[in-house]
């Protein structure tokens, strides 16, 4: 008997080849939604590990100095240390190229001992006529080494000249030839640029300093060892790891993002799960008879569950492997907007073109299986209750639907008592950073409304067709056929309503999440960069330098620009990247008694201008409050901070709202700063204008002014805001897209159930158009239908997603990032939601209903 | 009333022909009962079928009230059995979710006449085939005898000048169908309808004005 199931379940699936395709399609492209995000996520980490571990070579520690860079002589010290075989020096500059075609390009560049490289790196020089190149070429003032698929790519060759801009300074280089990769496979190493270390000093203006060492140390020397025994013997606040740590940091730093994308990710894959329930408790209700009769034979209940569940892995199986298809293709969209995100929040990440994930057995296996799993998950609750149904039972035509209609009562029950568990899962905090209770409560509303969704089509239905005469009036004949075929299959029809309420729930969700974290973010800009023009390097706003001399200029130009007529006052502004237990924070330092009477920050508790001069007297710090949640300090706490100086303790005067940064903030007054850190730099100068002066005026005289210093760019005001927009914009927009497609499954559910509806119905459709109905009443017959289910949907999506955007910004966003987010409602998204939901279901049900309409009456009139 | 001219129909199955109708004329005169009786698969149903429009000749042509049929569009159809046709099913094919007195109403309905008036108007044609008591009564809670008659409720509902009837008592027990032709006869003589009955049983076939027998797609004869 077992031998003849696959027989019957692939009879059930081509019985009906749309609805297969369909929820193939379904369950494809939830898949491909979840392993793209799971393939971008880790291609992205993955081109940073490749980025740090080929450029570390044999590198097994890595001494850095940080933003700030290190004395060279370090490396005399080092090199006598015990357990080390070499200490390398690096500089390593990402600069932008300055001129056409490839303007604005960033280029990082390496500057290496060349006459050492080559026994340590994984890399080799070669000139344009295919040899070694010689000394001369090599330690030539501007000579500079392009990778080769890079000079593939820009079509450079030796003699090409390139001017890169670094800073507020443009260099011009010369290539002499290119750097291929020694191992035989395509690494980072083409696509950078490598000159030799003194050229590079001397030409950024660096003699005697360097970003990092990199160390060779002994096999026989454990490296944690030779790590332990330097650690001491540095200056602060040089650091020593290895390199693999560093990506393991930016796994940290990156991880609650990639969990938010990852759990949005796997909506799409529950509203596939919901499509395939529905598809198989289609199946199963098609087939009563027939499960009847293989009851009858002698087939077991667990021979029925096996049926149905094997037709749905099936299903699962197909869409699983083209869905991982699909998802590769969609990966490699996705991944440079990923890159770009993380790159805006994080830290510098590029994603070569070559680099991208390509489609492997494993990566099929691994898509199969997960089509499989949702597959069968989604069919065990139908299969089971064919399975439980007595033959008897399941000959009598009707059984199935009646039993569901009573059990919408305790479905329902059990949807109360999972709201009421996501409202107790919404209190605790958060696990290792990560907002695990919170997603578990989203999944408990979204599955407690899903269990409401029963009665409701059954309640609405009921209410619709009821004794009210003036509503039955009211929706008229269409109408009220229309909800009494809704009523009359609450089951089938609530698993529609339910993906449809998902979907919904998800866009208006995260949809009033992002509309009020972005009012909240335009909210703080608004009272927070109150600079009128700020003078920067031009890599400033792009943020594609970085590097010892990027975003930098020396602090004595704020003179220059004060004594420009129309400056009211200046803040010099310095953004330096400091390590904070273990993780990056941006150190800010600036005038703030300027920033008090100027600007403002936003405080949690206290005035700012009131607390900014408190700071600068008792030479403390104000600290973000996503920097005060993940240290667990507080107004009056101490702050404790490597220094150049040594281990410094810093009074918390206040903690205020940062929207800029994921890492956290911390601000102190610049006197403070200069005691403490060789820093005669400014990454900005904050220029105020005097009252009644023409901005655009000031403006040129300050470029003109500064101009004649250094490469500099003025930038106004309302383009700062604009351009901290466009990056929090482009953080989301792959957000849209997930919530896109898991609209877009729950729509296929809609056709998928209105499909089936209308062939099931033939007869009755027949009837109709016999007794008097026309193509087009049966055309809107089935778009009511459609509406019905729309219109449900819309209402639990709205409350699913108003409750759900509660969840994710005091709950999840909040324990995730630390971001205090203000609640807005936007009332034009939720009428959006809605709007969007009946139309996409009026839209699904156009097919089905053009269908209906075109069948002949005589084949439905002798439809059984 | 109904003129049949030569009227053949063929459904093609694969590559091979299969003729339901060949060569069929009759003629119904307005007011008459007609019968049309014959084994299964002999084509009576394909020919009523055409008639309500629902199906369409091969060739020949169908004349209702003298005027051609074969250049009708799908909606003049629809018009036509609005207002002249009305159809009795085997099956009752009544809608299993509506109420008797819903399903006597779902023509009127569909036509966009006013509820109040399509609801009194299905209650008096409810009480015309007895079945007023019944009226918010569903199909599942009703006998098959009753069904039917709910079902020919339906079909004299908007006043059709043309009954059509596909094998009525086919799915009801003797009497419950001898009670429904007697029905089908009274209310002919009553509204003055034209019937055109399809059947094989011979009790039914009986009651009619004029009998004819198919046998094969063809009309043998008329008694």
């Amino acid at each position: 008997m077992l031998k003849a199931l696959p027989i019957i379940a692939r009879s059930h699936m081509v019985e009906r080849p749309v609805r297969t395709a369909m929820t193939i399609l379904g369950i494809a492209l939830g898949v491909a939604v979840s392993v793209a995000i799971r393939t971008a996520n880790v291609e992205v980490l993955r081109s940073f590990e490749e980025a740090v571990l080929t450029v570390a070579g044999r590198a097994t520690l890595q001494v850095s100095g940080g933003e700030l860079g290190l004395d060279e002589r370090v490396i005399a010290r080092l090199r006598n240390e015990p357990g080390v075989l070499s200490a390398l020096p690096v500089v390593q500059q990402q600069a932008q190229v300055a001129a056409l075609p490839h303007r604005g390009k960033p280029l990082v560049v390496m500057g290496l001992d060349l006459l050492d490289a080559a026994d340590h790196r994984t890399f080799h020089l070669k000139t344009e006529a295919g040899t070694e190149p010689t000394l001369d070429p090599l330690l030539e003032p501007n000579a500079v080494f392009i990778g080769a698929r890079l000079a593939e790519e820009w079509s450079l060759q030796a003699g090409s000249q390139i001017d890169l801009l670094v800073g507020t300074v443009t260099h011009r280089l010369v290539v002499r030839g290119v750097v291929e990769s020694s191992t035989g496979v395509r690494t980072a190493w083409e696509h950078l640029a490598v000159m030799d270390i003194a050229a590079a000093q001397s030409l950024f203006g660096s003699i005697g300093k360097i970003d990092r060492i990199d160390l060779i140390t002994d096999p026989a020397h454990p490296v944690e060892e030779v790590a332990d025994a330097i650690k001491p013997r540095l200056p602060p606040p040089l650091t020593v790891r290895r390199p693999e740590q560093r990506n393991e940091q930016v796994e940290r730093m990156v991880r609650a993002f990639q969990l938010n994308l990852a759990t949005l990710s796997g909506v799409g894959l529950l509203v596939g799960l919901l499509l395939v329930y529905n598809t198989i408790a289609y199946s199963v209700v098609r087939h009563r008879r027939e499960i009847g009769i293989l009851r009858a034979l002698g087939l077991s209940r667990l021979g029925i569950t096996t049926l149905f569940v094997g037709e749905a892995a099936v299903m699962g199986l197909i869409g699983g492997v083209a869905g991982s298809l699909f998802g590769v293709l969609l990966a490699n969209r996705l991944v440079l907007s990923l890159s770009r995100t993380v790159f805006d929040l994080y830290v510098p990440v590029r994603v070569a073109a070559d680099g991208l994930a390509s489609v492997t057995p494993a990566l099929l296996i691994e898509g199969g299986l997960f089509g499989l799993v949702v597959a069968m998950l989604g069919a065990c609750a139908p299969s089971m209750d064919a399975s439980r149904t007595a033959p008897a039972q399941a000959l009598a035509p009707g059984e199935y639907e009646d039993t569901q209609v009573f059990r919408a009562g305790p479905l329902a029950w059990f949807g109360g008592g999972c709201l009421v568990l996501a409202g107790l899962l919404a209190l605790p905090g958060p696990v290792g950073g990560l907002s695990l209770f919170g997603y578990a409560s989203a999944f408990c509303l979204l599955l407690g409304l899903s269990c409401l969704a029963p009665l409701l089509v059954y309640g609405v239905g009921t209410l619709v067709t009821g004794k009210d005469r003036a509503e039955r009036r009211r929706v008229g004949a269409l109408g009220l056929i229309a909800a009494e075929q809704i009523a009359r299959a609450p089951g089938r029809n609530a698993v529609t309503v339910s993906a449809l309420m998902v979907g919904i729930a998800i866009m208006i969700g995260v949809g009033i999440m992002i509309q009020s974290f972005r009012q909240t973010v335009e909210a703080w800009i608004d009272q927070t960069v109150m600079a009128d023009l700020v003078v920067a390097t031009p890599g400033w706003p792009t943020g594609e330098e970085g590097g010892m001399h990027a975003k930098r200029m020396p602090l004595a130009w704020a003179a220059r620009a004060a004594a420009v007529p129309g400056v009211a006052a200046v803040d010099t502004y310095r953004d330096l990247t400091v390590e904070i237990a273990g993780r990056p924070v941006s150190l800010v330092s600036r005038d703030l008694r300027v920033h008090a009477e100027r600007s403002r920050y936003l405080f949690v508790n206290g005035d700012s201008a009131e607390l900014l001069p408190r700071t600068v007297t008792a030479r403390g710090v104000v600290i973000s409050e996503v920097l005060a949640g993940r240290l667990g300090v507080r107004e009056g706490s101490m702050l404790t901070m490597m220094t150049p100086a040594g281990d410094r303790s810093f009074p918390v005067i206040g903690v205020f709202y940062d929207y800029a940064t994921d890492g956290g903030k911390l601000v102190m007054d610049r006197s403070l700063y200069r005691t403490l850190w060789d820093d005669d730099t400014t990454t900005v100068i904050a220029v105020y204008l005097a009252l009644g002066v023409e901005a655009g005026v000031v403006r040129q005289r300050l470029a003109d002014a500064m101009g004649q210093v250094g490469q500099i760019v003025v930038i106004a005001n309302r383009e700062i805001k604009r351009e901290i927009l466009a990056i929090f914009d482009r953080t989301f927009a792959v957000t849209y897209a997930l919530e896109f497609i898991a609209v877009a499954i729950a729509l296929l559910g809609i056709v998928n159930t209105l499909l089936t509806s209308v062939l099931e119905r033939q007869r009755e459709m027949a009837t109709l158009r016999a007794i008097g109905a026309s193509a087009g009443q049966i055309r809107r017959l089935v778009l009511w239908e459609g509406l019905y289910l729309g219109l449900l949907g819309a209402c639990l999506g709205v409350v699913g997603g108003v409750s759900l955007s509660f969840l994710l910004i005091h709950v999840i966003n909040k324990q995730s990032f630390g971001w205090t987010i203000q609640f807005q409602f936007p009332v034009w998204l939720v009428v959006e939601g809605v709007a969007l939901a009946v139309g996409a279901a009026l839209v699904a049900s156009y097919v089905p209903a053009l269908w209906a309409a075109r069948q002949p009456i005589v084949d439905g009139l002798r439809y059984e | 009333m109904v003129r049949l001219n030569h009227v053949s129909k063929e459904y093609r199955r694969d590559e091979a022909a299969v003729a339901a109708l060949r060569d069929v004329s009759l003629r119904v005169a307005e007011g008459e009962f007609c019968a049309l009786m014959g084994p299964s698969g002999c084509g009576k149903s394909t020919l009523l079928n055409i008639v309500a429009g629902l199906d369409h000749p091969t060739s020949g042509e169908l004349f209702l009230e003298e005027r051609p049929t074969s250049h009708l569009s799908d909606r003049e159809w629809t018009g036509l059995r609005r207002s002249l046709i009305g159809m009795v099913f085997q099956s009752f094919h009544l809608l299993p979710t509506l109420t008797a007195e819903d399903n006597v109403a779902l023509p009127l309905l569909l036509q966009g006449e006013n509820g109040r008036s399509a609801r009194r108007r299905a209650a008096e044609s409810l009480a015309r085939v007895g079945m007023e008591p019944r009226a918010r009564h569903r199909p599942g809670e009703l006998s098959g005898g009753e069904q039917q008659r709910v079902a020919i409720a339906r079909a004299l509902v908007h006043r059709p000048r043309l009954l059509l009837a596909d094998e009525p008592t086919g799915n009801l027990d003797s009497r419950s169908g001898a009670d429904v032709i007697a029905l089908l006869q009274s209310l002919s003589k009553e509204l003055k309808q034209t019937v055109l009955l399809v059947t094989h049983s011979q009790e039914a076939a009986y009651a009619a004005d004029r009998l004819h027998t198919m046998r094969d797609g063809q009309l043998d004869g008329a008694t």
